[in-house]
């Protein structure tokens, strides 16, 4: 195999940044409200509807979106496909980041944030968020561990801090190389725990709503929605990794992988095609389809989402000539995380009514800020650590 | 001068009114009061009869509206008080109530088992406190008056259904509220009392007794002037 | 990425014992109701809108004390819910009945928290700062909570409130069922002790019960027959008898199936004792183990 990992070494201050920076500072000043006025002041949130955008988004589907994470490692790391492995890095990358954010956008969601520790010492078993919540504690720092074997490959032997902090060089170097040599025999295991844990609380989060039934819309309601959840993630896994890969290789101008993409998304013909069976089987088996055509705005979200987010997609990636081409590939693998998005959205926004106290909601522009502001935090730590640590791909220079 | 007089006749008038409720009660009132205050032995089993049976069974006994002997209830008892204290206990005109209804079964819907017993007990021998354990389907005392005057009321569209149409608000104890100093002067008075009842001065100054205005036949030496009164020279009519 | 044989047969046989040691069917969903908890009828014929029980539950419970305008009307004229400076709150429904004069008749609900036999919320909280009490009442825990509000998206009957305003430590708002009270002999909560007409029966839910059915029984026409919340969502403490529909004084329909049924067998079917993922970890491993094997030493040392 030959695929060797690097550094970008390229100019860090582009436009593209600036703007993330405005967003991250409109962002921050929002998270600062919120710790001032509380989060009725910033959001719209009431007591009929408690959840609103930062869990649908930066928490639901963060989470759904590091699917690339752990659907990458199986493919290459347990069922031996080597010939992925240049994009289980990034990958991870992304996971591990998503994760990190997902837990930023909790801290900002929960009302108590400082005690954002105590489920690990009051346990509550029947609760499905009990479940998620540990799992995505262990997984993220499985995560970290994943990813020390690329800081100790960049830095290893080159330990050099700044000024008088540089006594510690030699006992972090130690560390990191303790670390990797530990790693390097262990690292199986926490690629499996990361493989289960992933598919424990994926699954898990379509569970948080089983116990609402009167809320959700019932072409969302099912006792299969943790199935669902599941199956989509799996479904995402590969077309996230298309997506940020081929943005990733455009905006920094590296060797296209469509050799490596190209038979991913063959692999997401099938898991695509497993979730869309499961989905439009439950509409058919529980009768739901006689709401689709009621017009109102949750029943035409859910059209969208399965019209764009699935089923033409999935009819595009039958074609070999669409498998081939990279603007094709990336179309429908947009199409697809915009499907899974959506449908993290619909579950946990659109398609969440409650019956007695509904009053409409809309998130406020707050909400909004505090959203953009992780997101454009987490383009702006992945462009800085895909540009110091060996992460993606290296490559010879295309000339522009 | 005259002002002075006035303040002194009225003082003179005031402190004869306060003397003289010291010593007239009214009678019926006190033995209203009295029998407020007794707990009577609560009755377990009633009589199952339907209205019709029960109307039968008083005619069959004699009893009608004439036998009504308390002119007066005061509709109270310690066991309401044990629970809550919010309003003065409703007077009740008991022998009006009667005769308006005609029925005595209206409201001594059911008699004792006990053959013994008095045909119309007072309602408080079988209501008394609220969710007894024994007899979860006996209503206590405060709900059966007010089940039994707000339905009866509103059936016959006569008769107050709100609070304040029966109940007088229990008045607190003003003995710790105000705060004057010894030998106030009348605007320190007045001054202490709007301080509270900011409201009810508003409301007051809408009234005749502050707009009042003409002449003041019972006022010596202002007997034919007809521009005295609150609302001109703040003169009363005494 | 090495992965002997000795230490993965080690794991293996782990996860393989705990799967055969620990078969998941044998945890079919228990109610965890308490045995004999208190319960408390509330009968809408009987209440005549008053709204003392707002007062005395303010009262009792610290809580700010309630509008009280000269009408009534005016805090009538829009749908209330409780929140979070009231536990409680009554609303006034025009339900189409009209009285002997025709005018309309209105029907005055007491809205609270339902304390469910089977709570959604409780199964929930994530931290188990929601416990159903051996009175019935359904308790939060300040000191546990951390904000989720998982709990409010459970209830199947909207009533948990949350303090918005507050950044750093808000807390869940509802109904406590007057805990301290009741867990104490002859106890009432506030709201049953002041109200006039007995539209509130406070007792052990099982009496209650059957107040409520003997109500039904020697009132024929006047009631709906049907004790709202002796079977809704597994039982509720709180029951409700009306003579109007109950979706009319916005009492949501509900199965008799307890809301945290679906969730918790599902969790404990897929997790107790963490079988599921455990064999996941087995199969993961083999395959893991048989698609190294095959290919001789994986070149990329560290695994990523």
């Amino acid at each position: 195999m030959e695929h060797k990992a690097g550094p970008l070494n390229k100019k860090f201050w582009t436009p593209g940044v600036l703007v993330m920076l405005v967003f991250m500072i409109a962002g921050g000043i929002s998270i600062l409200a919120r710790f001032t006025g509380g989060i009725g002041y910033i959001t719209n949130l009431t007591n009929a509807r408690p959840w609103g955008l930062w869990v649908g988004v930066d928490v639901a589907t963060g989470v759904a979106l590091a699917a690339g994470g752990f659907t990458t490692a199986a493919l290459a790391h347990i069922f031996g496909k080597h010939y992925y492995e240049p994009v289980t890095r990034p990958a991870l990358l992304t996971a591990a980041l998503g994760y990190t954010f997902v837990v930023l956008g909790l801290l900002v969601d929960i009302g108590r944030s400082w005690a954002i520790w105590k489920p690990i010492f009051n346990w509550n078993t029947n609760s499905v968020l009990f479940e998620v919540a540990m799992c995505v504690m262990v997984y993220l720092h499985v995560l970290y561990i994943e990813f020390i074997p690329v800081v100790a490959e960049q830095f290893k032997d080159r330990v050099n801090l700044p000024g008088p902090l540089s006594v510690f060089n030699g006992l972090i170097d130690m560390i990191l190389k303790i670390a990797d040599a530990i790693l390097d025999k262990i690292m199986w295991v926490f690629i499996i725990l990361g493989v289960v844990l992933s598919c424990m609380h994926q699954s898990s989060l379509g569970s948080l709503m089983l116990i609402a039934p009167t809320k959700l819309h019932p072409l969302w309601y099912t006792p299969i929605l943790p199935l669902l959840f599941l199956l989509s993630a799996f479904a995402v896994g590969y077309p996230m990794v298309v997506f940020e890969t081929t943005i990733a290789s455009s905006s920094f101008n590296l060797d296209s992988e469509m050799n490596i993409l190209a038979p991913l998304t063959r692999i997401t013909v099938f898991l695509l095609g497993i979730y869309m069976f499961f989905k439009l089987g439950d509409m058919f088996v529980r009768g739901t389809y006689t709401y689709l055509l009621d017009g109102n705005y949750q029943t035409n979200s859910f059209i969208v989402e399965m019209l764009f987010g699935v089923m033409i997609p999935w009819v595009m990636l039958l074609f070999e000539k669409v498998r081939n081409s990279r603007r094709g590939v990336f179309t429908a693998a947009s199409l697809i995380v915009g499907g899974v998005v959506l449908n993290r959205i619909n579950v946990f926004i659109v398609g969440y009514k409650p019956p007695l106290s509904d009053n409409g909601y809309f998130p406020a522009p707050g909400e909004f800020f505090v959203t953009l502001g992780l997101i454009a935090t987490l383009m702006f730590v992945y462009r800085l650590v895909v540009t110091w640590l060996p992460v993606l791909q290296e490559s010879k220079e295309v000339p522009s | 001068m005259i002002k002075k007089i006035i303040v002194f006749a009225g003082l003179i008038l005031l402190t004869a009114a306060l003397c003289t409720a010291e010593i007239w009660k009214a009678p019926d009132q006190e033995k209203a009061k009295e029998r407020a205050k007794e707990v009577v032995p609560f009755i377990k089993e009633y009589k199952d009869d339907c209205q019709i049976t029960r109307r039968m069974s008083l005619i069959d006994a004699g009893i009608s509206i004439k036998n009504v002997q308390d002119v007066y209830f005061l509709l109270d008892s310690p066991v309401i008080k044990k629970r809550e204290d919010h309003y003065e206990p409703v007077r009740f005109a008991h022998k009006r109530h009667a005769a308006l209804t005609k029925d005595c079964t209206k409201c001594h819907h059911f008699r004792p088992k006990d053959e013994n017993a008095l045909e119309t007990t007072r309602c408080s021998a079988c209501h008394q406190d609220s969710f007894n354990p024994d007899h979860p389907e006996r209503i206590g005392l405060k709900a059966a008056y007010h089940q039994q005057c707000m339905k009866c009321h509103q059936e016959e569209a006569k008769g107050p259904v709100d609070c304040k149409g029966c109940h007088l608000r229990n008045v607190p104890d003003h003995k710790n509220l105000v705060k004057l100093p010894d030998n106030a002067d009348p605007f320190q008075v007045t001054a202490e009392c709007l301080r509270c009842h900011d409201t009810q001065a508003e409301d007051m100054l809408k009234t005749a007794h502050w707009l009042w205005k003409g002449p003041s036949p019972y006022t010596t030496g202002h007997r034919k002037d007809i521009m005295h009164g609150k609302g001109t020279t703040a003169l009363n009519n005494y | 990425m090495q992965l002997s044989r000795r230490s993965f047969f080690k794991i293996m046989g782990a996860a393989g014992a705990s799967v055969t040691a620990l078969p998941p069917s044998a945890n079919a969903w228990k109610s965890k109701a308490p045995p004999d908890p208190y319960g408390c009828l509330v009968d809408l014929t009987r209440c005549v809108g008053c709204r003392k029980c707002e007062e005395a539950c303010a009262e009792v419970n610290g809580l700010p004390t309630p509008e009280r305008p000269n009408c009534q009307c005016i805090v009538f004229d829009k749908k209330r819910r409780p929140d979070d400076k009231a536990y409680t709150v009554v609303n006034r429904y025009f339900t189409g009945k009209l009285d002997q004069f025709d005018k309309p008749l209105p029907t005055y609900a007491k809205v609270q928290c339902m304390h469910c036999q089977d709570p959604a919320c409780v199964s929930a909280c994530i931290v188990g700062a929601l416990t159903k009490d051996e009175t019935g009442a359904v308790r939060y825990d300040a000191t546990k909570c951390i904000g989720c509000r998982y709990c409010m998206v459970a209830c199947p009957f909207e009533i948990p409130a949350y303090e918005y305003h507050d950044p750093i430590t808000p807390r869940v708002i509802k109904c406590s069922f007057c805990y301290d009270r009741i867990s104490k002999k002859g106890g009432l909560p506030g709201c049953a002790t002041i109200c006039p007409t007995e539209a509130l029966t406070f007792g052990k839910r099982e009496t209650i019960v059957k107040v409520a059915q003997k109500r039904l029984e020697e009132n024929p026409g006047k009631y709906i027959d049907h004790v709202y919340g002796e079977k809704e969502v597994g039982g509720t403490s709180w029951l409700y008898i009306s003579s109007v529909p109950f979706e009319k004084v916005n009492l949501p329909v509900l199965s008799d199936k307890p809301s945290p049924k679906l969730s918790e067998t599902i969790q404990h079917s897929l997790f107790s004792y963490l079988w599921s993922p455990l064999a996941l970890f087995g199969v993961l491993g083999a395959l893991m183990y048989k698609s190294n094997k095959n290919q001789g030493e994986p070149e990329n040392k560290g695994g990523y």
